[in-house]
């Protein structure tokens, strides 16, 4: 009996090796070392080529002194805010639209993805051209009071050309992620609601929603994560301007390492923002979680 | 059925294996990838390779890459030259910082900013034939502590940019114009003609590193005191709004800003509607540097495009009032750290090549439409140089003794940036004079 159990223990560590090491030798590799290489980094006079001495926490002392690593903060958490709310109420209201039982709407999810597959440049160009060129062109022929001037050139209207861009490039991923929870909702449960005579928005609220709190979960996690460690889109739509006012946090971390040359300041700029981003996503996930109905 | 099952099993496999094998070959094309840039060195078994960072400027790098592969293939000091493709979005510590921490810094790197970061692993010049054949005060701005850490590739100049045909309609002469007033009126003659007088770009940079050193270098009429003024910033001593260069340059700025072209902005693709503004004789003006020619050429092959001063004081005596600014945009700098002997060797034949043969200054200085690259040469001996409208009338100064030190050039990395975010706000209305000048100081201290 004994000889049994500890063979399929061997047989299901080998198993386990079979698939899983390569992957977590990977992992170690290019996540798990750099990132405590990088936290040592942070308590040394590292000037990007080499470390001569250890500093203590003088690197964190001048990240917290430092006024535009607030400034970037405050914006990032305010387009985490807009773009967690946004997304995820576009991304849900696409998946109701698509799971609509009409012939053809299948169609309409890939065209709803496809925006989440382009980036960088491309998605730079084609948004500079939009706000640049074609909405005021049309403002000025139709007397459309909005779109006169450029969006990418004042502070306010740059913050939510950025939300935007983050909303058409987020919600076909998000709308996968909710169709598939709603896909999963057993439909002896829909149809026991039908003859208990209730309403589609009554069946949306009460049972819909709370049977698929797992997909909730995982989006916000993803829009949280995504939102906060944003790149991209903001340096593709206008470099974090207007004067550096829509810098979000990754372009600022950036920026004062490689374009300033503050290497060891900006990796720990970067530690605080990892635990920052760690402790909000820790959050959401555990009150999420709550949420869940066990089946 | 079991037959079909085998046989779908292995299209499944040959898909699957296609489809990984595919991946790899796609993952390989990474932004730092090496590129062989000819045939092996004549007559030699093992050449030395010689890696480069980067194509100097991204105007002229198809020029650069077949002037290397030109070198490679007629050479005979057993040298081969590799050019490291450097990524254009990313900053030069960016794309260099991860090479040496890999052990393969690149033997030759070229930069102006991050010279002083450099420093302490680059090669001394002085002594070396080629830093003596540089022109006088080319090499000022890479000589820190006494060590020449590069070598110049050409000079560029920026100021005024004008379309002669449009001046000419408008009667304006740009000899004439010696004082801040003659400029208005000169702006006021071209709006006469009923276009726009100047397109004032407010690209980050066009403001942040060459319009701010017009203040800088009228700020004083010697070097030393001009870097001391920079000094005292650092240290956050300096009053700029009680300098009086700094109030005509203040004027300055409002003057270009009140007859700029409404097409004028401050997004990233203005330096495109300027090449077209002044090309196409919308503007009679730009203020922009010599290495729009190519672009302002290209819109207008027959046209011509000077550059002249931006005279600042209403003195036409004052200093700087008839000067254009001319500095170096880059220098050569040759590893120490990480390279042997024979590559730093190979590196210097390599340069040699291009500033002290016949077929390497016809790749240096030749037009752009031989596979040139237009650069203006300032090492002496040079038999080629560039024929354009635009680099005789920068000869013209140059030779008059009226060239303006580049004192952006002494700008600490980074700070470009922060000058550039200061002067839009002041550019969009959005900063007074005392606000402006409070971020300038500002942007020192950080």
């Amino acid at each position: 009996m004994a000889n049994r159990s500890t063979r399929t223990r061997v047989q299901e560590l080998k198993r386990f090796g079979i698939f899983a090491l390569v992957p977590l030798f990977i992992f170690t590799f290019v996540l798990v070392v750099p990132f405590f290489r990088g936290v040592f980094l942070t308590f040394t006079d590292w000037d990007g080529f080499e470390t001569t001495s250890i500093v203590g926490f003088d690197n964190y002392f001048l990240a917290f002194q430092d006024e535009a690593f607030w400034a970037s903060m405050g914006i990032t958490l305010a387009y985490v805010f807009a773009s967690l709310i946004l997304v995820n109420l576009v991304g849900f209201g696409l998946a109701l639209l698509v799971t609509i039982p009409l012939k053809g709407v299948n169609v309409l999810r890939t065209f709803f993805f496809v925006p989440n597959l382009i980036g960088g440049v491309i998605l730079g160009l084609i948004w500079q051209f939009i706000f640049g060129q074609a909405l005021p062109t049309m403002a000025e022929q139709f007397d459309l009071p909005f779109f006169q001037e450029n969006w990418l050139v004042t502070t306010d209207t740059a913050f939510w050309a950025l939300v935007l861009v983050t909303v058409w490039q987020m919600s076909g991923y998000m709308m996968i992620i909710y169709v598939t929870g709603l896909m999963s909702i057993e439909k002896d449960v829909l149809e026991a609601a039908l003859v208990d005579g209730a309403t589609g928005l009554r069946t949306l609220v009460s049972i819909k929603l709370p049977l698929m709190a797992q997909a909730f979960t995982i989006s916000l996690f993803l829009t949280i994560r995504n939102a906060f460690m944003a790149y991209d889109v903001n340096i593709a739509l206008n470099n974090g301007g207007p004067y550096r006012s829509t810098e979000l946090i990754s372009l600022h971390v950036f920026r004062d390492a490689f374009g300033f040359g503050n290497f060891a300041t900006g990796q720990s700029k970067a530690v605080i923002m990892f635990l920052i981003i760690a402790i909000a996503a820790l959050t959401q996930v555990i009150v999420s979680k709550r949420f869940e109905v066990q089946r | 059925m079991a037959v079909l099952r085998r046989s779908s099993s292995a299209l499944v496999g040959i898909v699957a294996s296609a489809l990984v094998l595919s991946g790899c070959a796609a993952g390989s094309e990474s932004t730092t990838t090496e590129t062989s840039s000819g045939a092996q060195a004549v007559g030699c078994e093992t050449p030395t390779t010689v890696t480069m960072l980067g194509t100097i400027k991204v105007e002229i790098q198809d020029q650069f890459k077949d002037a290397v592969a030109e070198y490679n293939s007629s050479n005979s000091d057993c040298v081969e030259v590799k050019i490291i493709e450097s990524a254009a979005d990313q900053t030069f510590l960016a794309n260099i910082t991860p090479l040496y921490e890999a052990g393969e810094a690149p033997v030759i790197s070229y930069t102006l900013q991050e010279l002083p970061d450099m420093a302490p692993r680059v090669m001394d010049w002085t002594g070396n034939p080629l830093a003596e054949l540089a022109a006088a005060g080319t090499l000022d701005t890479a000589t820190i502590d006494g060590k020449i850490l590069g070598i110049p590739s050409t000079v560029e100049a920026f100021g005024l940019l004008y379309n002669k045909d449009v001046l000419d309609e408008a009667g304006v002469d740009p000899a004439s114009i010696k004082t801040r007033d003659d400029l208005k009126a000169a702006f006021d003659a071209v709006a006469a003609t009923g276009r726009d007088a100047i397109h004032f770009s407010g690209l980050w940079w066009s403001l942040g590193a060459h319009f701010t050193n017009i203040y800088h270098t009228t700020a004083a009429d010697n070097r030393d005191d001009r870097m001391a003024i920079l000094d005292e910033l650092k240290a956050g001593t300096y009053d700029l709004s009680s300098d009086p260069a700094f109030v005509n340059w203040l004027d300055t700025f409002d003057l270009l800003k009140e007859y700029s072209s409404s097409d004028a902005s401050i997004a990233d693709d203005d330096y495109d509607k300027g090449v077209f503004n002044l090309a196409d004789g919308e503007v009679g003006f730009w203020f922009m540097g010599n290495w729009a020619e190519p672009n302002l050429l290209g819109e207008l092959p027959e046209g011509s495009f000077g550059v002249m001063p931006v005279p600042t004081s209403n003195d036409p005596a004052a200093y700087g009032n008839d000067g254009i600014s001319v500095g170096v945009p880059g220098y050569f700098m040759i590893d120490e750290e990480q390279s042997t002997a024979e590559e730093r060797e190979g590196a210097v034949a390599f340069l040699s090549w291009f500033l002290t043969t016949p077929e390497g200054q016809a790749r240096w200085a030749g037009p752009v439409e031989s596979g040139g690259m237009n650069f203006i040469p300032v090492y002496s001996g040079f038999t080629v140089a560039p024929e354009t409208f635009m680099a005789g009338v920068i000869s013209e100064y140059v030779n008059a003794g009226k060239s303006l030190q580049w004192v952006n050039s002494a700008y600490p990395a980074g700070l470009q940036e922060n000058y550039g975010a200061a002067a839009q706000k002041y550019y969009d209305g959005n900063s007074n004079r005392a606000a402006f000048a409070a971020e300038l100081e500002a942007a020192w201290v950080k």
